[in-house]
């Protein structure tokens, strides 16, 4: 037995947590990026800001496009509800009233999590710290997964934390994607002007992507070829043996709507996806068709979040 | 540390040692041990039960600038120490108490006998602001209105215990002291070996069991759900407590809906389930918006329906405080003997009612050696104690008491007992109050002990947690 409101609470938390987590390695691996590349080569941040999504409201925050204020909004800024810091507070409020559900642990972890952030957010900023706060960040994120897998019940409170935290990582693996389909599209843009096209460094930018999702080294393990974007993007989407691939989080996304109650009426959303999914990898190369294939699959997510609200949440009123 | 530190007030009663110095024949053992230990090793015990309070996450909430703030529960590692045959009387005069409170509550809700026998004055009931007309003719399970209670106990300097109020609302407490209890065994592990001191645990059993017996419709594993008014409480950890220990379902106002059917039932993701019945801690006013309060989103719609159809069952039942009010208070020796034809085995404080001319004149005239309380309010706010006000302060009062004079009662200032208190790495005394829980359905139960109140600053008598307040375990030791 599960409430509808805990049911919620457990679904967001996990969801946000996993936002907190995974921006946090994309700031982390973008600045791995721009530092590994010739100063020449690629000087815009703008492309972390797609990715993250709310360039209007970043518009209002900050009156200049750079890396300080990127990096500022989508780290400690309090007022984006999408930064690590507002990330790990939402987390933190909608769990507070599960704590009878939770393992004692868990929610010491995200409270431990929450008072780091609230103290250290605004100084993991700048470049000389920010390393350390965002591996931080991320490995208490981690600290927190174990707990949930190696200590609690697989009951419905279980399946409904996979289900937020399994479905905002497909949705932030599409977003990592959408960096390579923006960056295409910049320098399409650039051709089309008919300025000169630099240099862009490929294969370094994979790797920068890669790494984003920690997936550079597992990757390499599968495809034991040099960094090729077309392979790349399928790895990311489509790979069954990577656990943060869009096909992975697909997989257990339909696992944890199995195993709970009233699930049968999520199924259409669910095969959705999976259809989309299947054909999205096709666009590679093609900034256009792939920012368009990654938006189809970030609207299936978002109808299997509503769908998700609806069964258990909505119609138990 | 040696028996000079516990050396305590001629004019007040001191729980652990006797005027001449030495220990209180159930305090013995706990006193020799306390004797044996360096300042040091006492204050290291004290640091590590602090340290195991902030691990195990036992904390109250408090409000500071609009916002709720968790704070680690304050504890002082030296219990408060009663013989078990000194508890055995108070635990028969709360169980007698609490059965003529009740036995009262389901009079005024039906015949008004008490009233019609010129016992109990009418006006006062007219004047209630706890009495609920929409409880008039119901029939809560076995007759029981106040399932849960908490009546505080204070001991004055000649060592006579008096109730000095009853809980019969909403009382919090309990979890601490099941929490003090899991501390104070780690602290003083060997003590708890060589003598007996009565365990606490069963308390949750015993609720649990309680609950069970009011089920309606004679329903035998009936689904429990505790209500809180949500995560601000101040008292939510202890509602997460319970609905743990119990088994229960923790649940906030919206989480429960009314059916068609008169039956209450959650939200689950697996649709709608029954609720039969509900340890409510919200207040009567926030219950249903039906009936109470329009604007209150804690409570559920229909509840009082259901209530009343005898479709769930509320614990404490809607009405019940209308006992718990510091003017009703007065008159219940007269409660007792009404309904019991007994004497009252535990002493009330002689009470001044503001509402009779006479009594109000008293109380103003003597206002600074009197402790002046409104009869609705708790958690010690607007409580004066006359000897340590001021004159302006007093005059204030006055006017409030002049004001709305049912709502004022005055005791005499009782002289609390006090228990040595580990203070700023010193041994002092301080003074304590004692709140046991009283369990009333099919049959009633006393917590072995309860909670031990105490008031850190020095001299000072208000020992809510809200306002500076501590906690000590609470031992009841066979003594033989």
């Amino acid at each position: 037995m599960l409430l509808s409101r805990v049911a919620d609470s457990l679904y967001w938390g996990a969801r946000y947590l996993e936002r907190a987590e995974d921006t946090a390695r994309l700031v982390r691996s973008y600045t791995e990026l721009v530092i590994d590349l010739p100063t020449s080569a690629l000087s815009t941040w703008e492309p972390l800001l797609a990715v993250a999504g709310g360039g209007d409201l970043f518009a209002k925050r900050e009156s200049t496009i750079g890396e300080l204020p990127i990096v500022r909004y989508l780290v400690s800024d309090q007022q984006n509800p999408g930064s690590i810091a507002s990330s790990v507070e939402s987390a933190r409020e909608n769990l507070r009233t599960t704590r009878e559900i939770i393992p004692r642990e868990a929610w010491q972890t995200v409270n431990d999590l929450y008072l780091y952030v609230g103290s250290n957010a605004a100084g993991g900023v700048e470049r000389r710290s920010r390393a350390r706060f965002l591996g931080h960040l991320i490995g208490e994120c981690q600290q927190l997964d174990g707990v949930m897998t190696t200590v609690m019940n697989r009951d419905d409170a279980y399946e409904l934390w996979r289900l937020g935290q399994s479905l905002e990582r497909a949705d932030m693996t599409t977003r990592v994607v959408g960096v390579r389909a923006a960056t295409l599209l910049a320098a399409e843009r650039d051709r089309a002007d008919g300025r000169t096209v630099t240099d862009i460094h490929d294969d370094v930018q994979w790797m920068g992507l890669l790494r984003s999702v920690s997936a550079l080294q597992m990757y390499q393990r599968a495809t034991r070829g040099p960094i090729d974007g077309a392979a790349a993007v399928r790895f990311l989407l489509l790979d069954p043996t990577f656990p943060r691939s869009v096909a992975s989080c697909a997989t257990r996304i339909r696992e944890a709507l199995s195993r709970l109650p009233r699930s049968r009426r999520t199924l259409p959303a669910m095969e959705e996806l999976e259809r989309v999914l299947a054909l999205s990898a096709s666009g590679d190369g093609d900034g256009a068709r792939l920012d368009a294939a990654m938006e189809d699959v970030q609207a299936c997510l978002a109808a299997i979040n509503d769908v998700v609200h609806e069964a258990f949440v909505r119609s138990s009123v | 540390m040696t028996m000079a530190h516990v050396r305590t007030d001629a004019d007040t009663w001191d729980e652990l040692v006797a005027p001449d110095g030495t220990p209180r024949d159930a305090a013995k053992a706990l006193l020799e041990q306390l004797a044996a230990l360096e300042h040091s090793e006492l204050q290291e015990r004290q640091t590590l039960a602090e340290l195991d309070i902030l691990t195990m996450g036992i904390t109250f909430t408090v409000y500071s600038d609009g916002r709720g703030i968790d704070r680690a529960w304050p504890f002082d590692i030296i219990p408060r120490v009663i013989a078990a045959s000194e508890w055995r009387d108070i635990e028969a005069g709360l169980k007698q108490r609490l059965r003529a409170i009740n036995m009262f509550i389901d009079d005024l809700y039906h015949d008004q006998r008490i009233i019609a026998d010129g016992v109990f004055p009418a006006d006062l009931l007219e004047h209630s602001k706890n009495f609920r007309k929409e409880c008039v003719g119901a029939n809560p399970v076995h007759g029981v209105w106040a399932h849960i209670s908490g009546s505080d106990l204070v001991r004055d300097a000649d060592g006579t215990m008096y109730v000095l109020e009853d809980n019969l609302r909403v009382p919090s407490g309990v979890s601490y002291v099941l929490e003090n209890r899991a501390i104070s065994k780690r602290v003083f592990a060997d003590l708890f070996a060589q003598q007996s001191i009565l365990p606490v645990d069963s308390y949750t059993d015993e609720l649990n069991r309680m609950l069970v017996s009011i089920a309606p419709d004679g329903i035998t594993n009936p689904t429990i759900a505790v209500l809180t008014p949500g995560v601000y409480n101040s008292a939510y950890f202890e509602h997460s407590f319970l609905a743990q220990r119990l088994g229960a379902v923790l649940v906030e106002g919206a989480d429960l809906v009314v059916g068609d059917d008169e039956c209450v039932y959650m939200l689950t993701i697996g649709g709608r389930e029954r609720v039969h019945v509900i340890y409510r801690r919200i207040d009567d006013e926030f219950l249903d918006p039906e009936v109470f309060r329009p604007d209150s989103t804690l409570g559920v719609a229909g509840l009082m329906r259901s209530w009343q159809a005898g479709k769930v069952a509320i614990a404490n039942a809607p009405g019940a405080g209308v006992a718990d009010d510091k003017v009703v208070y007065a008159w219940v020796p007269d409660i007792v003997r009404y309904y019991t034809n007994e004497e009252p085995l535990l002493a009330n404080v002689p009470t001044y009612r503001c509402h009779y001319p006479n009594e109000l004149a008293y109380v103003i005239d003597h206002i600074d050696e009197l402790v002046v309380k409104p009869a609705n309010e708790s958690g010690g706010y607007g409580l004066l104690i006359g000897d340590r006000a001021t004159r302006s302060e007093l005059d204030a009062h006055i006017a409030m008491i002049e004001a709305d004079p049912r709502n004022w009662v005055a005791q005499p200032i009782l002289s609390l007992s006090t228990v040595p208190t580990i203070c700023d790495g010193e041994i002092e005394s301080r003074h304590v109050d004692l709140r046991p829980f009283i369990l009333s359905g099919a049959s009633s139960y006393v917590s072995a002990g309860g909670l031990t109140r105490v008031a850190l600053r020095k001299g000072s008598l208000v020992v809510n947690s809200s306002q500076g307040g501590g906690s000590k375990d609470t031992w009841i030791v066979e003594t033989d």
